[in-house]
């Protein structure tokens, strides 16, 4: 299920917002096109990210795949549960694999995000064009 | 890739019907993997996986002259086979570069079965067909688009109910059998460094081939988990680790000639590039860091850029990221230090025996 309170990039990374304060992760569809996941590079805590600029990479079995900060700000916190054992990203990629915490310099930014309900039909949509 | 339009085995549908995740691999649309790559990997190390490969090429060369010409054709002659024996070889360009590795088959004096890599099917039909010539004493057919290919691998196959009929296979064995009800001709060979058998039938039986296995307990497994298996093995992927740029010798792929033998095309020029010497070598490694190696990032020796990766990947029974690459021979031997470029950042790794995985060892 696609968290109703998060927001979604087009490139497949959640924010949660709360407050200027937002918690950052990958998709599940976004995990689910990765396949098993073995390897993660996170910023340190510090730097600055900017939106819809690169943010980190996650490595697969199968590829290495770039991730963009679905917001700007400061990175406050990295999830060290998911550099020790990055599988838990296939597992739990809305909960306990998020992967930094920022503090976010403009929540206006956030209105050029997705919400669920648009981002469950713009992946269909993905699922689909896949099949075809 | 030779057409726009990706090709099918005739089991595309099945894939798809399992939730497959599809890719093209050599024009072919091909399941990468159907649940996860690793766990597609732990069936084939501890129990039983079943891998489509019907794109791999399937070609008959039945005659009285079929042995004389395949002795010409690849780099160890076929005719020194006994009845019921397999080799794997090259078929290697007149100036020694690879064209392709294959296995071929002695079926009967004069009848033998080759079967080879998926890629450049075409241009390997032609290099066949230009060196027949007109009127030869012998027939090549294609049975590739005829039949279905499946490679039934893992620790655990010999001992299934359905295989009963082929179990006393030695290893590179082959015969005609019936499994199942089902006619095939059964080889126990593969490519992921397990026991197994690549068998192959009409495309008629294809459904229900792949069921006879996937009802017994056996893992359908995509292409992801064939190459990490491969790779583990320490085997090769031409067209990725050697290609018409490579000859046999930097190629680690020496024991794959016969140099004593009959001539045969490429012989010439390799005798030159022996005595000359090689100057790079493919050597395997093992990364000291949790990145992973892949196909065309670069090896740095003391800051100094000195070769490439070919193939990398994730060993699971290692727990380890290893890979094989070209770098020059005097900085081949086993435990040389070298940096991979991951990134644009130095990983450390070191040079180990390319068999990172044996079975039983």
């Amino acid at each position: 299920m696609t968290p109703k309170n998060y927001k979604f990039t087009k490139e497949h990374e959640w924010i949660c917002p709360d407050g200027n304060k937002g918690t950052v992760g990958i998709t599940d569809y976004a995990q689910h096109e990765l396949g098993d996941i073995v390897y993660v590079d996170l910023p340190s805590p510090g730097a600055k990210v900017a939106q819809f600029k690169r943010m980190c990479e996650i490595e697969s079995v199968k590829a290495v795949a770039e991730f963009f900060a679905p917001a700007s700000g400061t990175i406050t916190e990295v999830n060290q549960a998911a550099i020790d054992e990055p599988k838990i990203i296939n597992e739990d990629p809305y909960g306990k694999a998020w992967l930094v915490k920022i503090e976010i310099s403009d929540p206006a930014e956030l209105n050029n995000l997705m919400n669920s309900d648009q981002y469950d039909v713009y992946t269909a949509k993905l699922t689909k064009e896949m099949k075809e | 890739m030779e057409s726009s339009e990706l090709k099918k085995t005739p089991l595309n549908q099945m894939h798809r019907k399992l939730g497959a995740k599809m890719m093209d691999f050599a024009g072919w649309d091909m399941p990468v993997w159907y649940t996860s790559i690793l766990e597609e990997h732990k069936a084939v190390r501890t129990h039983a996986g079943i891998f489509d490969v019907s794109d791999m090429g399937r070609v008959w060369v039945t005659g009285k002259g079929a042995g004389a010409f395949l002795d010409k054709m690849l780099t160890k002659p076929p005719q020194s086979l006994p009845i019921g024996g397999a080799q794997l070889c090259l078929l290697c360009f007149e100036n020694g570069g690879i064209l392709d590795d294959l296995w071929v088959y002695r079926v009967e004096t004069d009848k033998y079965l080759i079967v080879w890599n998926a890629a450049k099917i075409e241009s390997k039909r032609q290099w066949l067909d230009k060196w027949a010539g007109k009127n030869p004493d012998f027939r090549i057919d294609d049975v590739s688009a005829k039949t279905v290919m499946l490679a039934v691998q893992g620790p655990s196959v010999a001992k299934l109910e359905c295989l009963k009929t082929i179990a006393d296979l030695p290893r590179f064995g082959h015969k005609e059998a019936v499994i199942g009800g089902i006619k095939v001709y059964a080889a126990r060979t593969g490519y992921t460094g397990e026991d197994g058998f690549e068998i192959i039938a009409d495309i008629a039986d294809t459904v229900r081939l792949w069921e006879l296995f996937t009802k017994a307990g056996v893992k359908p497994c995509g292409l992801g988990c064939r190459d990490m298996l491969r790779l583990e093995a320490g085997m090769m992927l031409c067209g990725q680790d050697m290609d018409s740029n490579t000859n046999p010798f930097e190629a680690s792929l020496g024991w794959l000639v016969n140099m004593e033998g009959s001539d045969f095309i490429g012989k010439k020029a390799l005798i030159e590039i022996k005595q000359k010497g090689i100057k790079r070598k493919l050597i395997g490694f093992e990364i000291q860091g949790r990145e992973i190696a892949r196909n065309g990032y670069k090896i740095f020796k003391s800051g100094k850029e000195v070769g490439v990766v070919t193939s990398g990947g994730n060993s699971p029974m290692l727990n380890k990221n290893v890979g094989f690459g070209y770098v020059p021979v005097e900085m081949a031997d086993i435990n040389t230090s070298i940096d991979i470029m991951i990134r644009n950042k130095p990983v450390p790794a070191k040079i180990v025996n390319k068999k990172f995985y044996k079975r039983g060892g």
